[in-house]
């Protein structure tokens, strides 16, 4: 016997056998409290589950409208299993970034220190496969701020540290000039992944988390973009042209949003 | 005589035969899980419409999304799971807190039931009850008691241990009992009380 059977047959009324119930009962803490004091939790509790609710006559045939306007090329993409929605994400970013690498590298690239480039590579990565991941996923979102948030913070925290940290043959003494050129061409890399992002996505209206998600995993692929192609480690130029891009990413997601919504 | 004594294709039949491109089991579906959904969902809302407009999203995301069902899954915490996911999104995008505490007496009349039919002041003091739960207790009583779930398919459905959605409904159950005047639990009169449904009821 299991707690299942016991709600069930509150619900039905179907008697049970009193020495399976019993047994039941000697081990299960939550049926024991819906049987205390006369039963009287358990058959309240089934009271309501048994009230039956309404309808509308044309529920299913609504249903049905909707879907016939399921058809494209959005809603072949976004009905796609989540490891191909997944992989087509990533790739995309894979591409554009080794395109972008390719058509105008970093002067100094041949003296950028590799295990500098091998951590940047995996760190970024490994946060935007998380995004992705996460985001295309159809896994239980119980409490989404504590889903994102760690996100978020690793979003701003790293293109900060790139900022930052130490750097052979980069040139720090550079000034902040340029900032606005590396802020286009890593917004132009990402805007293809962006619109991907948005025709894979399969709710109505882009959710909160979409957008946190997305300006994180954008952010952080221009990040990626930008450290193979500018050389100019100045911090306020790396954090204006090269860190905004998060910022902006969410900024455009949470406008859409707003705007898709009135 | 043989469509009698043909057996009824389980929930995870007919999801295979709507991948496969059988409208009508896409429809059987309907039938079986639109009321559980929409008595799921309309506890915590205010209204029917807002109720009926979750489940039908319900069923389009479950569309959009049947490719990613996997044979040998089962099929309801999976739907539960899509329809949870766009209830906390219906309330975060509406910024209504629905996650209350029991000292909280401002608990927010719940939805009032089938339209003329009157609910019995027990049966409205049972939902005000619930309705005080917090958020992570009453999720788990309401999918299991209205949701039709067993707890393991509940602890699927919120991404927990079967062991956690025991502990969060137990604690609901003794939340309720308190709420509704019933005391707190006394191990010694819960086994002498009613041994069985039969004759509990």
């Amino acid at each position: 016997m299991d707690c299942s059977q016991i709600r069930d047959a509150f619900i039905s009324g179907e008697p049970l056998p009193e020495e399976q119930v019993k047994e039941h009962l000697a081990s299960c803490a939550q049926c024991r409290a819906l049987y205390a004091h006369g039963a009287a939790l358990g058959q309240r509790l089934a009271a309501q589950a048994a009230e039956v609710l309404a309808l509308e006559p044309d529920f299913f045939g609504q249903i049905e409208q909707k879907l016939e306007h399921e058809v494209g090329f959005r809603a072949w993409l976004r009905s796609r299993p989540t490891r191909v929605r997944f992989a087509a994400a990533v790739l995309l970013l894979l591409l554009l970034v080794v395109v972008g690498g390719v058509l105008r590298h970093r002067a100094d690239f041949s003296q950028y220190p590799l295990p500098r480039v091998g951590l940047l590579l995996c760190v970024y990565l490994l946060a935007i496969v998380l995004a992705f991941g996460h985001e295309l996923s159809e896994s239980p979102r119980p409490n989404a701020v504590r889903d994102y948030a760690g996100l978020l913070v690793f979003g701003l925290a790293v293109p900060i540290l790139a900022a930052f940290a130490p750097a052979t043959e980069v040139s720090r003494q550079a000034g902040a000039e340029g900032a606005l050129g590396c802020f286009g061409y890593g917004a132009l890399f990402t805007l293809p992944i962006a619109g991907l992002l948005w025709a894979l996505d399969r709710d109505e209206r882009p959710s909160i988390r979409t957008v946190c998600l997305c300006a994180a995993a954008l952010g952080l692929s221009a990040n990626l973009l930008l450290e193979l192609h500018c050389g100019n480690g100045n911090p306020v130029h790396v954090l204006l042209g090269h860190a905004s891009l998060g910022l902006a990413w969410l900024l455009a997601w949470a406008t859409a949003r707003r705007i898709s919504r009135a | 005589m043989l469509a009698i004594c043909a057996p009824v294709p389980s929930d995870e039949q007919l999801m295979a035969a709507y991948i496969a491109g059988d409208k009508a089991a896409f429809r059987e579906l309907f039938r079986r899980y639109s009321p559980l959904l929409q008595r799921a969902m309309a506890r915590d809302l205010r209204s029917l419409e807002e109720a009926n407009d979750l489940v039908q999203q319900t069923f389009l995301h479950l569309h959009r999304s049947r490719l990613d069902f996997e044979p040998g899954r089962k099929l309801k915490p999976w739907i539960f799971t899509i329809a949870l996911n766009l209830k906390r999104e219906y309330f975060r995008r509406n910024k209504r807190r629905h996650e209350t505490s029991l000292d909280d007496d401002r608990v927010p009349e719940p939805f009032e039931g089938p339209r003329g039919q009157e609910r019995s002041d027990a049966a409205r003091e049972m939902a005000r009850a619930l309705q005080a739960l917090p958020a992570e207790h009453r999720e788990v009583i309401e999918l299991h008691w209205f949701g039709g779930l067993s707890f393991p398919e509940v602890a699927e459905a919120v991404g927990s241990t079967v062991a956690a959605v025991k502990v969060r409904a137990h604690r609901g159950y003794v939340a309720l009992r308190a709420r509704l005047g019933e005391g707190s639990p006394d191990p010694e009169a819960m086994h002498e009380g009613k041994p069985s449904v039969a004759e509990s009821k």
